[in-house]
Formats: C-alpha cells, structure tokens, sequence
C-alpha cells in the first residue's frame, strides 16, 4: 500500500463576504500519497497551517453529501476525489465552492435556493385517503418495481448536480437535476398516486428547461444520471398527456418537421411550438431574422436520399421501447 | 427568545422520528441539528433493520438473540417492548416511503447477520440507513416545525430541578441564542471521534450526551464499545456485516478460515465483539498482513450478486482502497463502531432529569447491553425515538412554561467567547488527535488495567489543557474552529466517562474484555454502571439489570 509522495500545491478560494471585499486564492503546499482524498488534504491544512479556512465535512465515505465544491473546474465530493489523478492532469488543485449558489464564506455555500427549488416537486409521496395502504404489512412490490427506480435512491443531495447545471444557472424556474430525479423517483413508486397530477405540473414547472448537456449526470458522485432521468420524465410526460408546454410541443414538432422534408422547416416549426399569442409577441424578433436572412421565409425541398431518413425514422419508431 | 413546547437537538432518524410524534400530538416543535437532516450519520448505515416478520421467525427469537447478544446485560423488558415494536415499525417506514430491497414475491427482503438465529435483517441494498432517513424527511418535511439547520448545542439548560431549554449558536451566522422548551429530546447520536479509529463521521462527537451529562443527567454503560470487526483499511470506512451475511469470509494472511477456531457454529457470523476479538487474536499471533490487517473476501459471491447487493460497498472499495471486491480481497480491521452506552433513559425516552429526554445512539436504555447485534441500531431509532417524542408530548401538558433567559445566554457566550480572545493556548485539533491517540492505543478491544490507568491520566491532563482552549478564527460566519473547540470539550468528558468505567469493571463482557479479568462475572457485575458528573469527574454508581425469563448462560456462537 506504500506509495511515495508527490508534491500537492493547492489554491483554495477564500472568501468572507463580511470582512472583504473580494475573494483571493489562497496557496497550501503538503507533500501526500497521491491516493490521498482532498477532503483529507483538506482537514490537514485545517489542523497544520490554518484552522480558519472553513468548509462542510462531515462522514467522509461519499454517503452524507456535505463535502461537494468545485475542483479543478468540476463539481465533485472532496472526500471521493483522490489528489493524484488531479495533480497529474492539471499540476494543481484549485479548489472553489459549489457555482450557483451564494458563497457565505470560503467553501461554504448558500443552500437554500437548492432546497427551495426540491421542495417545489412535492418530494414525498403522495397517497390517496380513499385507498388506504394494508393495514399491519407493507405494501407488495416487486424486483422488477425496484428496478424502476434506477439509480435514484443513492442520491444523497449533495447539490454537485445543481452545482454544474447551466440551466440552474439561466432560468429560476428550473428545479434542477436533482428535484427532477427526486421526482422521476415519486413518479415511478407504485405507492404514489399522484403520477398524472406530477407529470402534467412537471411540464410547465421546468421539466423542458433542460439543455439536455449532461453535466449533472458527469458531475454525480453517486451516479443517479439525473439527465436520464429528466429524459424519461419527458417521455412519460408527453406520452400520457400530450404535449402541454412550449417545450414539449417544440421536441415533437422537431422530430416531426425533420422527418417530412429531412431538413428543418424552421418557419413551420416556429409555428407548431407556439401559440398564437406567443408568435405575435415574437414579430419584432421575427423581423430583426428576416431581414438578415430572408431565406428562412422559404420552406426548404426534400433533401436528397430523404427515404434513408425515412427508414431511420421507422428504425426508431420499431426501437422505441415503452417508457419506464 | 425563542420558544416552543418540544425541542428536539439531533435530526438524525431517532431525533426526526420524536419530532414526529411532538408534532402529530399537535405541540410546537423545534428541532435543532449541527447538519442539514439528509446529511446525519443515520444514512451511513448500511446493513438493515430488524424485525421478525418472516412466518419461520418470531419475535421471542429476536428477544432471545438480542439477550444473549447483549451478554445480559441489556434490560429484558426493555428488549421485549422493542422486539415487538419492529414490526409495526419497519411497516410504517414503508408506508412512509422507504423503498426496501424486495423478494421475488413482493414481500420485504430479508438477510442474515451477525449473532442471529433467523435471517431477518430487512435492507435496502447495502444503504438501508440513507433509505429510511430519505422517507422519514420527505414525510416529516409535510409536517410543521422550526427546523434550525446548521445550529451547534452547547449546554441544555436546567434550573429548578428541571429543563429549561438549550443554549446553542447559528453556525452561519454565529449568533447565540438561549431556546426556551418545556421538554428538550437529546438525540445527537454517538461520541464515536473519542476514537481515532472510527468508522463514525468526523461530525459524532457527542455533543447531547455532554450536554446532558453537565446538566446533571447519569450516563450508562459507556465502558462498552463496539469495535466492527471489518473497517476499511487506513480509512476505517465501514464495510457492512451484511457483506459476511451475503457469504463474504475472513482470512488470514496464511489464507486460513480463521472464524471456525473462535465460532465453530456461524463462523464469519458470529457477534461483533466475537469476531473483532478474533481478528485482534490472529493479528497479535503473527496471523496477519503487515499492516496491519486481515482479508474479508467476496470474490466467490460472483460479480452480480456483489455489484447489486453491496454496490456502495464496491464504491467504497475502488474509491478510497483501490481494490475490487469482485475480483480482490478487501484488507480490513477492527475499528470503533457503536456505542452501547449513552445517556440513561427509560423505554419512554425518559433521564434521570425532569423534561430531559433521549434517544437513539445518544441514549442508553438499555437493550445492547454490552454488545449490540447488526440491524439493532437503526430499529432502535425509530422505536426509542417515538417514545421519547410521546413521552416529551406528554410531559408537556403538565409543565410550567420554560425560562431560560438572559443569565444562562451570557454565561455560554462569555465561556466560548474567552476562547477566542486568548491569544495563545491550545489547539483543539492537538488535544482531540492526543485524545483520539491514547484512545486508540490503551482503550481498545483488548483492555490492561495498566493502559487504562495511563489512558485516564492522560485525559485528565488533555482536560485540564482544555480550559486553554484557543479558537484562531475571529469570523462569525461558519466557524468551525469554534466548532472543533466546542466539540472537543464535549469529547473529553466523554472519554473520561468510558474510561473510569472500563477501570473499575473488573470482568469482561459482550465488547469490554480484561486482560487481568477475562470471565463474566455475573455474581458482582451484573449490573449497569451509572456516571454522575461530580467535581473531579465522573462518579460511579450501580444499577440492576431488567430481567424477564432469560437466565444468564454462556455465549457461545
């Protein structure tokens, strides 16, 4: 198990927002087993050169989700990064606290929009008081219902995931990767009997929000893949009740404009998204793209080899499985 | 000031679940926890929860092996009353949410561990505490109450022969504030850093048990302390019993199954203190890796019924040893684990002071006796933590309304406040890694008078460098320097506490085992130790075990 040490240089960002004006970075040296956690890298600089530089720790194993910030540009878990790989790939470890959210000091963060944003999908079950659950023993569910959950219920709510959303970070309306999976999470318990009434609010609360980048699901220590999850909530959604919401209507009116012509009709998809109120307000922006580029007034011919898309289209159709 | 009829300082499972029942017996409730809910030690259990639900297995077996697994030392009225309760009481958790790991008939799934007659330890994967306290918070969140988030306890108040409330800081904003409640639940969960060794987060520094023992209440049994026999190497993260319970087995570095010289019978799952004491003996005989350690061994399970059973486990192998159970042996170690002791409480949460009440890892009722089976601790939470919160609820309609005021406030301010105006003393790091030291070294599975000695000198001296505690952060806003220098005095008395009563047991018993006095000895020690706070330290008392049906006999396994 013995390893020889390497040379750690740190660049922690400091910041007390009561006392200063600015944040600065702040250098540590330590000399460590590069199989070394940061968090313990961390706790050493604490205890060996300055107790003032604070932090959120507290079970070390990747179960209690405290320790999330930013290292090396990535949202991640102090205590399940190991300092070598980081030191190999970037000769140093610059570590900042968690992005979209207030600093209060340090490597602390504001988490109240989080929490505020996960309370908004009503993350409990929701049951029905005129079919009570069997009374002395719990309710049958079988492996295969289980299995439905994914990989759901190994979120422990660090945030890293609301950390590295760039949508979390646009639109105040969006709830975020993790409320999302917590969601999908309600929406596939047999126990809950609010799926619909969760499904068709998700549509217009955010659900279409996402950029569908993915970063939630690299930034995961736990790997929930709340994208997937954002994906499949999509699916469940418009297959149940059709497309309610801007974005919804925007997905199928793609996938069904590409497919009739194999290039996009972008004046026909402008007008299959919106409705007629929303396109009017969209007139003077409308007009700012016509006149620099009039060609999209025309609708575009069928491209060439458009039977090959066709073919993928039947492909995918045939592919599709049911939602989960 | 703040003021409410029920304060619950710990919001962990069994503090959630007496805030629970304060709220739904419709009184205003507080609750206070030095971490979010989601983030308390609750959801790092792993292995499962106990209940004798199987139509093969009653729930007299479960009392029988939680006896016998105690080495008669827990009380056996108290462990009937909770056996019984384990039914209902895993139903309910499901009823709330918590999604267990399921049989192919839908029924709940079932595994066997450690000390156990019956396989009825019911799990969800191998994160069966992040399971319950996710759907104990997603129902609690739909009640109401004053949640303070990220506020650290200093002091429980009590005046006129009972509890006032709580002195406690904002962490974020380093305000102080005195709260007023007529009945304060103590359920901060274990003082587990006492050790260096410890499979318990850096946060289980025992905060509640402190507290309460300042403000007069005994503390039971601390001399007994679990020791898992399998923590990860180095890091001491805890993998599982229930790795040994899906089939895993120990090794010792000649590639002996060295279990059956010590357990014939259940081998690898014989009870904790059995097995640590077993891993102890192999390496102290030559029998280990330099390290040093032994080797838990899961690779004949097959790599799909170890990645879905124990994925967090496999997690934590690749992450923080860099071994792959699927394809390696885990090196592992004994390691401080649970804490059998606690503060002293009734089977309805109740202390020995009036309006104080505990629960949980905190409390000690007693049903683990000197040893605590795998899947007893988180059902205990739950039990213990609803009673208490009924118990709290029903005080309430009979207390005077509470009046912790200005006097108590400024007394805690000025205390913690003269730690940040010295300007030189001692670090709280350098005491807590000197205390974690002699802990680890001289109060451990194996224990000689001799080291005891030398352990209570050495945390009486740590004591007394304590009253120069130096905090160096001057910011209001999270400082966890002030943080480690309140917590580190709360260790210190608790280590003091273990101590004493590890020196004056003179037997061994379930997890407390003498070098000088390796029997039982049920004729003088029969009995729990109870430890008042006096002025040079804890003062000892005795107090009757409860007893039933079972008679004493010997524990073989």
């Amino acid at each position: 198990m013995a390893e020889a040490n390497v040379a750690a240089p740190f660049e922690v960002f400091r910041f007390d927002p009561a006392h200063e004006s600015a944040p600065r970075y702040q250098r540590y040296h330590l000399d460590l087993p590069p199989h070394t956690p940061l968090l313990t890298a961390l706790l050493q600089i604490r205890a060996e050169q300055d107790p003032t530089l604070t932090m959120r720790y507290s079970c070390r194993s990747a179960i209690c989700g405290s320790c999330a910030m930013v290292v090396n540009s990535k949202s991640r878990l102090a205590c399940q990064t190991p300092i070598g790989p980081e030191l190999e790939r970037h000769g140093r470890i610059v570590v900042e606290p968690m992005r979209n959210m207030p600093v209060l000091r340090d490597l602390v963060v504001e988490m109240t929009p989080f929490w505020s944003r996960y309370k908004k999908v009503e993350p409990h079950l929701i049951t029905d008081p005129t079919q009570p659950m069997p009374e002395g023993r719990e309710n049958p569910m079988t492996p295969a219902q289980v299995e439905r959950f994914k990989e759901t219920p190994r979120c422990i709510a660090c945030a890293a995931c609301y950390s590295a959303c760039p949508a979390v970070e646009a639109d105040a309306q969006f709830p975020g990767p993790m409320a999302l999976a917590k969601l999908y999470r309600f929406v596939v318990d047999p126990r809950d009997t609010a799926h619909q009434e969760r499904l068709l609010r998700i549509q217009t609360d955010g659900l279409w929000l996402c950029l569908r980048c993915h970063l939630c699901t690299e930034a995961c220590p736990k790997d929930v893949e709340p994208s997937l999850r954002i994906r499949d909530l999509k699916e469940m959604a418009v297959r149940a009740q059709g497309a309610t919401d801007n974005g919804s209507r925007h997905a199928i009116a793609f996938k069904d404009n590409i497919r009739e012509r194999g290039i996009l009709n972008e004046m026909k998809l402008v007008r299959q998204t919106y409705s007629p109120g929303q396109l009017l307000a969209q007139v003077p922006q409308g007009l700012k793209i016509v006149r620099k580029k009039p060609e999209v007034l025309k609708s575009p011919h069928r491209i060439e080899g458009h039977d090959e898309v066709e073919k993928l289209y039947e492909i995918l159709d045939d592919a599709t499985e049911d939602p989960p | 000031m703040q003021r409410h009829d029920v304060l619950v300082v710990g919001a962990g499972l069994a503090g959630q679940r007496a805030a629970l029942a304060a709220v739904e017996a419709g009184l205003d409730v507080g609750v206070v926890s030095k971490l979010h809910p989601l983030r308390s030690h609750s959801g790092a259990a792993q292995g499962g929860i106990n209940a004798a639900v199987g139509k093969e297995d009653s729930v007299d077996t479960h009392i029988y092996d939680t006896v016998k697994g105690s080495d008669y030392l827990g009380d056996q009225d108290a462990i009937e009353f909770f056996c019984r309760e384990a039914g209902p009481t895993v139903v309910e958790m499901e009823h709330f949410g918590t999604i267990f790991s399921r049989a192919e008939d839908g029924s709940l799934a079932r595994r066997p561990f450690g000390g156990q007659g019956f396989p009825r330890t019911i799990y969800a994967a191998d994160r069966t505490g992040l399971a319950l306290l996710q759907a104990l918070y997603e129902h609690l969140g739909t009640a109401g109450f004053t949640l303070y988030e990220e506020w650290d306890l200093t002091s429980v108040v009590v005046r006129d022969g009972r509890t006032q409330g709580i002195v406690a800081f904002d962490r974020r904003h380093g305000d102080f504030a005195a709260i007023g409640a007529k009945a304060v639940v103590i359920a901060t969960g274990p003082a587990g850093r006492v050790y260096g060794r410890t499979t318990n987060a850096h946060s289980c520094t025992g905060d509640g048990i402190a507290a309460a023992y300042r403000a007069g209440a005994a503390l039971k049994d601390m001399e007994f302390v679990q020791f898992h026999p399998t923590a990860l190497l180095g890091s001491s993260i805890l993998i599982t019993e229930g790795a040994r319970g899906e089939g895993g087995i120990l090794k010792n570095a000649k590639g002996e199954r060295f279990m059956s010289r010590y357990a014939p019978h259940v081998l690898d799952l014989a009870s904790r203190d059995v097995v640590s004491r077993a891993i102890w003996t192999e390496v102290k005989e030559g029998r280990g890796f330099p390290g040093p350690y032994v080797h838990l061994e899961l690779m004949h399970l097959g790599r799909e019924r170890i990645e879905s059973r124990l994925q967090e486990i496999c997690d934590f192998c690749r992450t923080f040893a860099g071994v792959d159970p699927v394809t390696q042996p885990i090196p592992v170690m004994p390691a401080q684990h649970y804490m059998m002791g606690g503060i002293s409480t009734t089977v309805r949460g109740e202390t020995t002071v009036p309006g104080l009440f505990a629960a949980g890892e905190a409390a000690c009722v007693s049903i683990h006796g000197a040893n605590r089976l795998g899947g007893n601790s988180l059902l205990e939470t739950l039990v213990f933590g609803k009673q208490a919160g009924l118990a709290a609820a029903a005080y309430c309609a009979k207390a005077p309304e509470a009046t912790v005021g200005d006097t108590e406030l400024e007394t805690e301010t000025e205390r913690l406040r003269a730690m940040g105006e010295r300007k030189d003393g001692e670090s709280p790091e350098t005491l807590r890694t000197e205390m974690q030291a002699a802990m680890d070294g001289l109060v451990g599975i194996y224990r000689d008078p001799r080291e005891l000695d030398q352990a209570l000198a050495a945390v009486r001296r740590l004591h007394g460098r304590y009253d120069r505690v130096r905090v160096v952060d001057q910011s209001k806003v999270y400082n966890i320097n002030l943080t480690d220098a309140v917590e580190t005095g709360h260790m210190l008395d608790l280590a003091e506490v273990i101590v004493a009563g590890a020196i004056a047991r003179t037997e061994s018993r379930g997890a407390h085992t003498r070098v000088d006095f390796p029997k039982r000895d049920d004729m003088n020690w029969m009995r729990h130790t109870m430890a008042h706070r006096g002025p040079d330290g804890p003062r000892l008392s005795y107090a009757p075990v409860g007893y039933t049906r079972w008679e004493p006999k010997e524990r073989v396994y």
